[in-house]
């Protein structure tokens, strides 16, 4: 065949001539009439029919002072554990095929996915996960919750601030070469207390009781033609809250619990492909809508209230490779939140008592259009340069300002042109302006003329980040990323005048030799915020600075290949430090008190074959963390404040654990 | 005859055994002349006689190779499966004259791939060209010249990102800042593998705003956070806009995932007469600073429902 006979030149002269179309090797274009597969062989290929993978069991002992350390440590019990875990797949003579994947079943955090069917055909799921966060143990409350009472008691009730998230899922997915339709179900049911607060008159910090459903319902049919694709799905979630409202002995219903409510939506997608330029659309259409009983006392007209937003968000979207070194994009979004639901005038508490003061309920309203044009241009080969301009437009009702307009400008600059160097670039420069800014327009005389919500204000953007990643040699790789942005709030006195955010993060992964990798991780981001604000409600009197300080490092190592294959070692550590330094000037600055985190966690393992089938490990892992907030106070220790008590950690947690597992095959 | 012919094919095939240690020896070509000769070695469309038996004859000994059968594309009683068409050569390209020698070049993926991005991931989308894939033309996944090898493995039991523990190692080798956020002070489970990446983003793109699963922000949070849905008689403005006003999803040094704490993070916003414009120069003195701050009263701060609840206390 002379065909591949051709020399660098013919070919280069090919490559630089090349038509609008790209190499598209998929398989549908194969060029088939040499093809027989009749006499097509396969003896060499390998046979994975049957059951593959493995399942383990572990035992092991935590030692646990703080509950907190549950979240690294996948349960907060003290003393002995025992999990399941399990990854195992199967795959019959005629195409049939099952998967179940098992984490730590046992424990408060684990998950069971399983999923059987035929291969683009259809398949069934079922997923089971359990997932716990702490926030805090043994807190203190004199409030004592029962069925929507909050009884007080000189006896302290002791809790944990904890959730709980228990999930089922089921699925059914059918298909056939040009469509598939799906339906899943999930629920969740959520447990627990969180912290919260009550006036009681006088603030009281308690731990709030969360029984909770929420039930998702999803169904969607797909269709696709050789260029085209479409969707039509739905969604509805259905949330129901388990726990009433909350009242005190002398004063009834004084915390509303969350409502329930739906929500639904219908959506229609579709993507066309001529040639190499590829059109996009979706159109959602939703509705949400809670009509719980009002709680009733005078100055409420209402037996319920009718809650009710329909949403309409839409996209339209193309990109075109023009030519093999140019690409144009653009988008068109639409987003819209039209709230319907009823207004009337409630009487309103002003601290304690109702002083006859009705105010109207304000429906928001919504509506946003984006705007983004996109190019990127291959200037040689291995350059390439990005530039896009998006435009956001939004109006808003009940608004201190109606309109607001989001322009950004963007640029890229991509360098693969070095076989150990990939370069990537970016800058921005974005501008917020929009109506005029009326302070007072909802409030009346309540709010500073000189306020400018940092949501609302004015702002201008520049930012730049720089990529870089370098392989020296084949057993490095070297990551740089920075960043830099400034947010300048110039038409703002009081509000948030100033943020600048800068970091970097570096990474090395090396493969020292055939058994031997190991990593290494550092990063630091600072973010600098500046607000005013103003006691003699007119110029600014008194300045904030905010200096938010993260740090993180890691390191790890895995050597593999020891007695004869059989052993392998493991070593990780990640440190995160997270500060927050507030200095408020009112004449003199003073530092605002302490609110910083840090945590040192590490993990040693080894694991060891004792057969081809049978592998043990025996891991140790280790959990230093503290955390302090100096608005964190004992009970009553402010007056008039009650509190949860001093809820900040400072723990050493252990976790050594001996797996056993089989391998199926 | 028969010992030189084995003897022959043992030569030509001992540069494809050691595929990491020697480069591919179409490594001199530049990208545009990889993918013209691999444009034209496609149309003429030599496939080889006996299929993957052809390819393994060299190819078998690298256990790299054989685990495409451990996985679904090697599953050859499915008929959506490469291994019950082409074979080998369903996603590689025709043979041609690749086996006499190893010297013509195959089409080949991940990172050590020459070729194109928009060339590598053709194949693949060859065959997964369905509505999740819907808006990859335009993701930035797809602008940035992301190619499916480079997080998806064909050839293993396995694809790690397709597995709930490892999906999230495969995002953050990219994503450093995000990966980074895992580690603050408040964030979402994500270093533990509890949640996952793509429990709200997707990879291949979406018609949403950072590639949402969701139409929206607030749907997005909404879905596991549903008793903040409403909607309330009472709003709070930047609450049914957008979550991620006062919320960075991805870590915060403050609790709560709050860009700021309260009070400063509400002052921000708020400055009314003697009220919310006083200074609170520190914490821990009295009930503006300390516990929970505004959220000391203001507590129901997502909305209220109470009749009386327009100053979100109730």
């Amino acid at each position: 065949m002379k065909l591949f006979k051709m020399n660098v030149i013919t070919l280069s002269i090919m490559a630089v001539s090349g038509s609008a179309m790209g190499a598209d090797f998929g398989v549908g274009n194969a060029n088939l009439s040499s093809v027989n597969q009749s006499k097509y062989e396969c003896k060499r290929c390998g046979d994975s029919n049957g059951y593959q993978g493995s399942i383990s069991v572990s035992v092991g002992y935590n030692d646990i002072s703080d509950i907190h350390a549950g979240n690294a440590l996948g349960t907060a019990e003290d003393g002995a554990i025992g999990a399941v875990s399990g990854d195992v797949r199967y795959q019959g003579e005629s195409g049939y095929r099952g998967q179940l994947q098992a984490h730590q079943l046992g424990m408060d955090n684990g998950f069971l996915s399983l999923s059987a069917g035929k291969a683009d055909l259809y398949e069934l799921t079922f997923d089971y996960s359990n997932l716990k966060t702490y926030q805090a143990g043994n807190v203190q409350s004199q409030l004592w919750h029962n069925n929507g009472m909050l009884t007080p008691s000189v006896s302290v009730n002791q809790f944990d601030l904890a959730l709980e998230r228990e999930k089922i899922g089921l699925g059914f997915d059918y298909g056939r070469d040009f469509y598939r339709a799906s339906v899943r179900f999930s629920q969740v049911g959520k447990t627990g207390h969180q912290s919260s607060s009550i006036v009681t008159p006088s603030p009281v910090n308690f731990g709030l009781p969360v029984d909770a459903t929420t039930r998702q319902w999803d169904a969607g049919l797909a269709l696709k033609g050789d260029n085209w694709i479409t969707e039509l799905s739905y969604m509805g979630s259905f949330y129901e809250n388990n726990i009433n409202h909350l009242s005190l002995p002398h004063l009834n219903d004084v915390f509303t619990a969350s409502p329930d409510n739906q929500a639904h939506q219908v959506s229609l997608a579709g993507q066309y492909q001529l040639n190499r330029t590829v059109m996009s659309g979706r159109l959602v259409t939703g509705r949400m809508i809670q009509d719980d009983d009002l709680i009733q006392m005078s100055g409420n007209p209402l037996q319920s209230w009718d809650g009710q937003v329909d949403t309409l968000d839409g996209r339209l979207a193309f990109t075109s490779m023009l030519t093999n070194r140019l690409r144009l994009g653009g988008s068109v979004d639409y987003s819209k939140r039209d709230n319907k639901s009823s207004v009337a005038e409630f009487a309103q508490y002003n601290f304690n008592s109702v002083t006859g003061a009705f105010r109207q309920n304000t429906p928001r309203d919504y509506e946003g259009n984006t705007y983004k044009v996109n190019a990127s241009y291959r200037i040689a080969s291995g350059y390439r340069i990005q530039a896009g301009y998006d435009r956001k437009e939004v109006e808003r009702s009940f608004s201190e300002r109606e309109q607001t307009n989001d322009d950004s400008l963007w640029m890229k600059f991509n360098v693969r042109a070095f076989d150990n160097f990939n370069i990537n670039l970016k800058a921005e420069h974005a501008n917020r302006g929009g109506s005029e800014y009326e302070a007072n327009a909802l409030t009346s005389s309540e709010q500073n003329a000189l306020m400018r919500k940092y949501y609302l204000a004015d702002r201008k953007r520049n930012a730049v980040e720089l990529s870089v990643n370098h392989s020296p040699v084949h057993w490095m790789s070297l990551d740089i990323n920075t960043c830099y942005a400034k947010d300048d709030y110039d038409k703002t006195q009081i509000g948030l005048t100033e943020s600048e955010d800068y970091g970097y993060e570096v990474s090395v992964s090396l493969q020292l030799n055939k058994h031997v990798n190991a990593y290494g991780f550092a990063g630091q981001q600072r973010i600098n915020s500046t607000q005013a604000g103003s006691q003699s409600f007119s110029k600014a009197d008194w300045y904030g600075d905010i200096e938010d300080d993260f740090t993180n490092i890691g390191a790890g190592l895995n050597y593999g290949g020891l007695m004869q294959n059989k052993l392998m070692l493991g070593l990780d550590y990640l440190f995160s430090s997270s500060v927050s330094d507030t200095y408020v000037t009112t004449g003199v600055t003073r530092p605002y008190g302490d609110y910083y985190s840090y945590s040192h966690s590490a993990s040693v393992y080894a694991d060891y074959a004792v057969n081809a089938l049978m592998a043990l490990k025996l891991s140790y892992r280790y959990e230093r963390y503290y955390d302090t907030d100096a608005a964190v106070t004992d009970i009553n220790s402010i007056p008039g404040l009650v509190t949860l008590g001093d809820i900040n950690h400072d723990y050493n947690a252990h976790q050594v654990m001996l797996s056993f597992s089989y391998k199926l095959r | 005859m028969r010992f030189v012919l084995q003897l022959a094919i043992f030569i030509s095939c001992g540069g494809l055994l050691l595929p990491s240690l020697h480069a591919a020896p179409w490594n001199d070509l530049t990208t545009d002349e990889l993918e013209a000769t691999l444009t034209q070695k496609f149309a003429a469309g030599e496939y080889s006689p006996k299929g993957a038996d052809s390819c393994l004859m060299c190819h078998r000994r690298s256990e790299k190779v054989m685990a495409i059968f451990d996985g679904v594309h090697g599953q050859g009683n499915s008929n959506q499966s490469p291994m019950a068409g082409l074979q080998c050569e369903a996603c590689h390209g025709p043979q041609g004259n690749h086996n006499k020698g190893g010297k013509e070049p195959m089409i080949s993926f991940g990172p050590d791939s020459k070729l194109s991005a928009s060339a590598q991931n053709s194949v693949c989308q060859g065959c997964h060209n369905d509505a999740q894939q819907m808006s990859w033309h335009s993701s930035t996944h797809n602008l940035e010249e992301v190619a499916c090898s480079d997080c998806h493995q064909v050839h293993s039991a396995k694809d790690p990102v397709m597995d709930k523990l490892t999906v999230n190692d495969t995002c953050s080798s990219c994503h450093s800042k995000e990966k980074a956020d895992m580690n603050k002070r408040s964030s979402h489970p994500l270093k533990w593998d509890q949640m996952t990446c793509v429990d709200c983003h997707a990879p291949h793109g979406s018609m949403s705003e950072s590639a949402l699963t969701k139409p929206t922000v607030n749907d997005t949070c909404y879905s596991c956070h549903a008793e903040k849905r409403g909607p309330f008689l009472w709003e709070h403005a930047p609450v049914t806009e957008d979550c991620v006003t006062c919320h960075n999803p991805h870590g915060s040094v403050n609790n709560d995932l709050l860009k700021h704490r309260a009070p400063q993070l509400c002052q921000q916003c708020h400055a009314n007469d003697g009220h919310a414009s006083r200074v609170v120069p520190e914490p821990g003195s009295d009930a503006f600073g300390g516990g929970k701050s505004c959220l000391n009263c203001h507590s129901q701060i997502h909305g209220s429902n109470h009749p009386s609840g327009s100053l979100l206390q109730r």
